[in-house]
């Protein structure tokens, strides 16, 4: 500890100095850190307003972000309350950052399970004219949060149907106790034939039914023997048939070989026809000899005539 | 009062304690009225008295100076990486460094500020303010025309409220600082994101608080113990416990501040 009085001290070299430097160090300090708080805060840029409006501002907070693509391009600067009950959030978007928000841009307010807020915008098209100054736009809220009491009211309505089914009187439990009931009469005498008919009576007209159905079946087994015998005996329905089926075959290649027989006819003919054909092609050319023989002879007459003296005369006088 | 407040007075003990106390914080309030009376005056900075004041500010301030802002960095660094940590942790990253911002140099760096400069300037003046009144240098002083509470009281005080700023300002400054560094790495480009978290959270109203509550902390670490000395004239005998009271008093007086600035800033 210092234990002499400052009258009694020399005073130092460069006192004052030293005292100066630090206090402009402190001066510094200070005009420097109000200096940067008030570009951190905005100060120094100019700035458009964009007010959104919402349902429920929860979780909104003065100084919160805008965000475009993850890049913070906004803070809210005001939340006030409308005179219609809704929330009015008044965002100051920074001149150099606003080229992002279009008019057609949305606006989201997202709230997620831990509490953290976020307020995003979406411009689809960039190409549209830009946000203008003061611009209202409607916020689309998508609340996680939400969902829990909407959840929590399903699962009670789940808890109290699961309680209803499960009480005593419940719907659930009677069915329960009948199927106790269905299967102690399973274990019963009568098993399931006096569950399904409810009395012994009953049961045992069944049981009657069952053993005359059983003689019945007997009979008709002794009906399907004879039935057998007569079917595919020796002189049963089956070998004959199977005899007047050979004998079938044999008329069917007896009428097979008269078809041939036919068939060698109708060649025959068909040379007979080819011929007749050819033998027309030969009278053509008869024919033609003759009319030629025929010109001949009609030349040889002609010369005959004017070659003989009784000729007629053949000039013709003109008058 | 001084009849009043005697052992032999008319009041029984309890409430003469509590007209003790009531008188111990009505001098300090008196006193603090004084010293800003005359630093407000400019003969207070001229001639020997400037001098007197230089060499306090600068005794008081320089030698404690660096190695505060070297331990106030080691412990900032250490609670950093755990807030950054446990914050990663949890899948929280992006509240990391608000928080950081928040915790240390909003809350607990002025805070040891004030304590550093308590027990390292403002307690060692008060004694050599005792000092010298035992020795009779202040009745010295009068007599040769000097006010002692101008030559020998006021620098003191002055000298121990510009520690208490600087400490707190330039440890503010080196913990944001390290803050970005921890969080980012040696880059520029995230820059623009940590001014934007530090405009987030240095609202007007914060910051407002903050400014007043370095300045009320710088106040009470002045005032509190020299006051407490300076009027302590009837138990000159009790000098240990009249430190030891005014350490308690200025711890009170930061902890009621501390509480009224996290009133402030988070009701």
């Amino acid at each position: 500890m210092k234990q002499e009085p400052s009258t009694a001290l020399p005073p130092a070299r460069n006192l004052e100095f030293k005292a100066a430097l630090l206090l402009v160090l402190l001066f510094s300090l200070v005009a420097g850190t109000v200096v940067y708080l008030l570009y951190a805060r905005g100060a120094f840029e100019e700035s458009q307003r964009l007010v959104l409006v919402a349902d429920d501002s929860e979780g909104v907070t003065i100084g919160m972000d805008l965000t475009f693509a993850g890049f913070p391009i906004g803070r809210v600067r005001r939340i006030e309350l409308a005179e219609d009950g809704t929330t009015r959030i008044i965002i100051d978007v920074p001149r150099k950052d606003a080229r992002w928000l279009r008019v057609s841009s949305v606006f989201t307010l997202t709230r997620g399970l831990l509490g953290n807020t976020a307020l995003k915008a979406f411009s689809g098209i960039l190409s549209d004219p830009p946000l203008p100054d003061g611009a209202e736009r409607k916020v689309l809220v998508g609340d996680a949060t939400a969902e829990i009491p909407r959840l929590v009211a399903d699962m009670r309505e789940l808890v109290s149907n699961l309680r209803a089914l499960t009480a005593q009187d419940s719907s659930l439990a009677s069915s329960l106790g009948n199927v106790r009931d269905v299967t102690e009469k399973l274990k019963g005498q009568r098993g399931a034939l006096g569950m399904l008919l409810g009395n012994d009576a009953d049961a045992k007209k069944v049981i009657t039914a069952l053993d005359r159905t059983n003689s019945l079946l007997a009979r008709v087994d002794g009906l399907a023997a004879k039935v057998d015998a007569q079917t595919f005996g020796p002189d049963g329905l089956v070998p004959e048939a199977r005899a007047a089926i050979v004998q079938l075959n044999g008329a069917l290649a007896d009428a097979r070989t008269s078809l041939k027989k036919v068939d060698a006819i109708l060649e025959d003919a068909q040379v007979a026809a080819g011929n007749a054909r050819d033998a027309t092609a030969d009278l053509a050319s008869l024919r033609a000899e003759v009319d030629t023989s025929l010109r001949k002879v009609s030349r040889m007459i002609d010369e005959v005539n004017r070659r003989w003296p009784f000729a007629r005369d053949p000039k013709i006088k003109l008058p | 009062m001084t009849s009043l407040l005697s052992p032999h007075g008319p009041l029984p003990g309890a409430g003469r304690a509590t007209l003790t106390w009531f008188a111990g914080w009505w001098r300090i309030i008196h006193f603090g009225a004084l010293i800003l009376v005359l630093a407000f005056s400019p003969s207070s900075y001229f001639g020997p008295n400037r001098l007197a004041l230089a060499r306090h500010v600068y005794e008081d301030t320089a030698p404690i100076l660096l190695w505060f802002v070297v331990l106030s960095s080691l412990i900032s660094v250490v609670i950093i990486r755990i807030v950054v940590v446990t914050a990663v942790s949890y899948g929280l990253s992006q509240y990391a460094l608000e928080m950081v911002v928040r915790v240390l140099v909003l809350e607990l760096i002025p805070l040891t500020a004030a304590v550093f400069a308590a027990l390292r300037c403002a307690l060692p003046n008060a004694a050599e303010i005792a000092d010298l009144r035992r020795r009779g240098e202040f009745d010295a002083l009068a007599r040769q025309g000097v006010d002692p509470l101008q030559r020998e009281v006021l620098p003191r005080v002055v000298s121990a409220m510009f520690s208490t700023l600087m400490l707190a300002g330039l440890s503010c400054v080196v913990t944001a600082v390290l803050a970005y560094v921890s969080v980012y790495g040696f880059t520029a480009g995230a820059l623009a994101g940590y001014t934007r978290t530090f405009g987030s959270v240095f609202n007007p109203a914060v910051s407002m608080i903050f400014a007043l509550k370095v300045l009320f902390f710088g106040l009470a670490v002045a005032l509190i113990p020299i006051a407490s000395v300076y009027y302590d004239r009837e138990h000159a005998h009790l000098r240990t416990s009249v430190e030891l009271q005014s350490l308690v008093r200025i711890f009170v007086v930061i902890l009621l501040i501390e509480v009224a600035s996290l009133v402030g800033n988070y009701y």
